[in-house]
């Protein structure tokens, strides 16, 4: 082809290429999201990979490649790219786990005045019209207190239980042995513990969404630990650690 | 065994590939249905490397990119033929029950 415009050719060719060092500066940056060790070892070949399949003239990286990236790096940070399918999907629920508690902790929250003018209620129709004023006063009082330290308490058991469900869905991913244990043991508690809270009257005077958070929470558990539990589990937990 | 593992070690079967080259193959092989992605090709790397499957062959520089280059380890070998004999074991079954009057081929 002949080329009769020298200065627009140079222009276009360094066009080209300043865009270009742009794409790549965003793919380093989305990298840069990966864990160190793979970083140190493969950022260089990455970049040459998503150069080479980038389309010609593409300036910045797609929604999908963007997102590819993000999540080979959440895999990665994680611990959850050489994990069996089924550690891969426990360890999922457990982070759906802690989402579930989190609402949980939101309904209580919000359940509050409810829970409250519900006991206040209630006291006052147990003692009847003709108790005397000054006794109920105290016997509302005292039920009120109660009642706080069970709110404060719920509150500090979500809060626990978020906490407890994120390390057991970073530590399993990990492959840790004591942390597959650890679950287990966590999930049989709180299982006991949300029975005998049924058991106990929770169902009769908690709000229905607490009551169905907290069993949903309860099946995510004990399905987490199934899939902990299953045949395709046990090699990622009994391997020697240099292996991880 | 995911069918985008399968078709990566496919990919080595016959000779290393780099990254990109793994790629193509497997674009090729699945005849363009799976198209794989970086970060999903450097997560199954990783996890295909961890289970000594395939291994580092050897590094080159290429317009000053690096490509490194994997081949299938002898395990990794095994595990892609025992899940190509149980995926045409399948396969064969599938097709002999469709077409009774074919018999056994």
């Amino acid at each position: 082809m002949t080329d009769w415009s020298p200065g627009g050719d140079s222009f276009s060719i360094s066009d080209r290429a300043s865009s270009s060092a742009r794409l790549e500066r965003a793919y380093r940056r989305l990298v840069a999201c990966y864990p160190r060790s793979f970083r140190r070892e493969s950022t260089e070949e990455v970049i040459a990979v998503l150069l080479a399949t980038a389309r010609e003239g593409q300036r910045r990286p797609s929604v999908a490649e963007a997102a590819d990236l993000l999540r080979g790096a959440a895999r990665m940070r994680l611990g959850l790219s050489r994990c069996p399918r089924t550690v891969l999907h426990a360890v999922r629920l457990m982070y759906l786990g802690a989402l579930a508690e989190v609402a949980v902790l939101i309904t209580l929250l919000l359940s509050i005045d409810s829970i409250r003018s519900s006991t206040r209620a209630a006291v006052i129709h147990a003692v009847g019209p003709h108790a005397a004023p000054a006794a109920t006063r105290q016997l509302l009082a005292s039920v009120a207190s109660t009642v706080n330290v069970t709110i404060v308490i719920d509150i500090a058991f979500a809060l626990f239980a978020i906490a407890a469900w994120l390390f057991f869905a970073w530590a399993n991913g990990k492959g840790s042995a004591l942390a597959r244990v650890g679950a287990i043991i966590a999930c049989a508690i709180y299982g006991a513990l949300t029975i005998q809270g049924y058991a106990q009257g929770d169902a009769k005077y908690a709000p229905v969404a607490a009551i169905v958070a907290s069993s949903a929470v309860l099946v995510i558990g004990i399905a987490a630990v199934i899939l902990l539990l299953m045949k395709q589990s046990w090699p990622y937990y009994t391997r020697p650690a240099t292996a991880r | 065994m995911q069918e985008a593992t399968f078709l990566i070690l496919t990919a080595l079967a016959d000779g290393s590939q780099h990254g990109y080259g793994i790629i193509s193959e497997v674009a090729g092989i699945s005849e363009g249905r799976v198209r794989l992605r970086a970060g999903t090709l450097y997560t199954a790397l990783d996890r295909l490397r961890a289970d000594g499957l395939i291994d580092v062959d050897r590094e080159e520089i290429v317009d000053n990119r690096l490509r490194r280059y994997y081949r299938l380890t002898p395990a990794g070998g095994r595990r892609l033929a025992a899940e190509a004999a149980r995926l045409q074991a399948n396969a064969r079954a599938a097709m002999t029950r469709l077409n009774p009057g074919l018999g056994a081929i």
